[in-house]
């Protein structure tokens, strides 16, 4: 459950990354070493991730940024995806979640507070647990 | 046996030498404290915990950031036989303190996070990864003498 303070936090950084999910989407998966074996998967050359993937898992946020009360209901499609076509190994989404906040703080640097970082881990967890509930 | 390429350890102690210890270490701990806040079963002596604020300013805090941090220091010093380096520590953690060694990955996630934070653009990717290298070595090395 996010708190009123941390809903501030939530809606004060993506104010600052609306607009720029395409970048940001770039450089998270630039960042993140699992990145190769999570498209190869889906039949993508590596080295070459198509750049709709990292916009797609911004534009995802966006919606769990915009539906932070019912992230369930928000992302149950995205779930299903997850859970019966992609099958992301559990275990991508931490590091994945530790890249975001890389990116974050990198660009942020001194306005990417503590109290910003412990929203955004909270919530960004929040997505993955989401995200990952109906693999089994 | 974890090994650094002659890159990873220039990304490595580039970036290391021009880190304030002490004021990373305060920060670092701190947020460790604030974002898990389940860690602070491990510092009951230390006083006032109750906010962000309050862990953030917590002289006991910074004081004990800066001994982890200076830790650190030694860890890039032997980043050729970390479990060598981190033996002693090891056996103190496990036996004495009883941390669980996913503290120390948690630990050095939020490490690279106030690098990130501190060196904006130059925390590239490359400079990242190696310093996920490192502190994922380093926590190793410290859960390797748990029994």
């Amino acid at each position: 459950m996010l708190s009123a303070q941390e809903r501030a936090h939530i809606a004060q950084v993506w104010d600052l990354i609306a607009g720029h999910e395409a970048p940001f989407g770039a450089e998270l998966l630039l960042r993140f070493p699992g990145v190769w074996a999570v498209l190869a998967c889906k039949g993508h050359p590596p080295h070459s991730p198509p750049a709709p993937v990292g916009l797609r898992m911004l534009e995802a946020v966006g919606v769990a940024v915009r539906h932070v009360d019912n992230l369930r209901a928000a992302l149950s499609p995205l779930a299903d995806l997850h859970a019966h076509v992609l099958r992301v190994d559990p275990t991508n989404f931490p590091l994945l979640i530790q890249c975001f906040q890389v990116v974050l703080a990198s660009h942020l640097q001194d306005e990417f507070t503590v109290e910003m970082q412990a929203a955004w881990d909270k919530f960004l967890t929040g997505i993955a647990v989401v995200l990952t509930e109906k693999y089994r | 046996m974890v090994l650094f390429t002659a890159e990873e350890k220039a990304a490595v102690t580039s970036l290391w030498g021009k880190v304030n210890v002490e004021e990373a270490g305060g920060e670092v701990l701190g947020r460790l404290l604030v974002v898990y806040p389940w860690t602070q079963r491990f510092f009951d002596s230390f006083g006032n915990l109750s906010s962000p604020s309050a862990i953030m300013g917590n002289p006991k805090v910074k004081a004990h950031g800066k001994k982890v941090l200076t830790s650190f220091g030694d860890a890039i010093k032997n980043m050729d036989n970390l479990k060598g380096a981190f033996a002693k520590l090891s056996e103190l953690h496990c036996d004495k303190l009883h941390v669980d060694p996913e503290n120390f990955r948690l630990l050095g996630n939020v490490m690279v996070i106030v690098l990130a934070s501190h060196f904006g653009r130059d925390f590239t990717p490359d400079v990242q990864a190696a310093w996920q290298k490192l502190v994922a070595g380093v926590a190793n090395a410290l859960a390797h003498k748990y029994h």
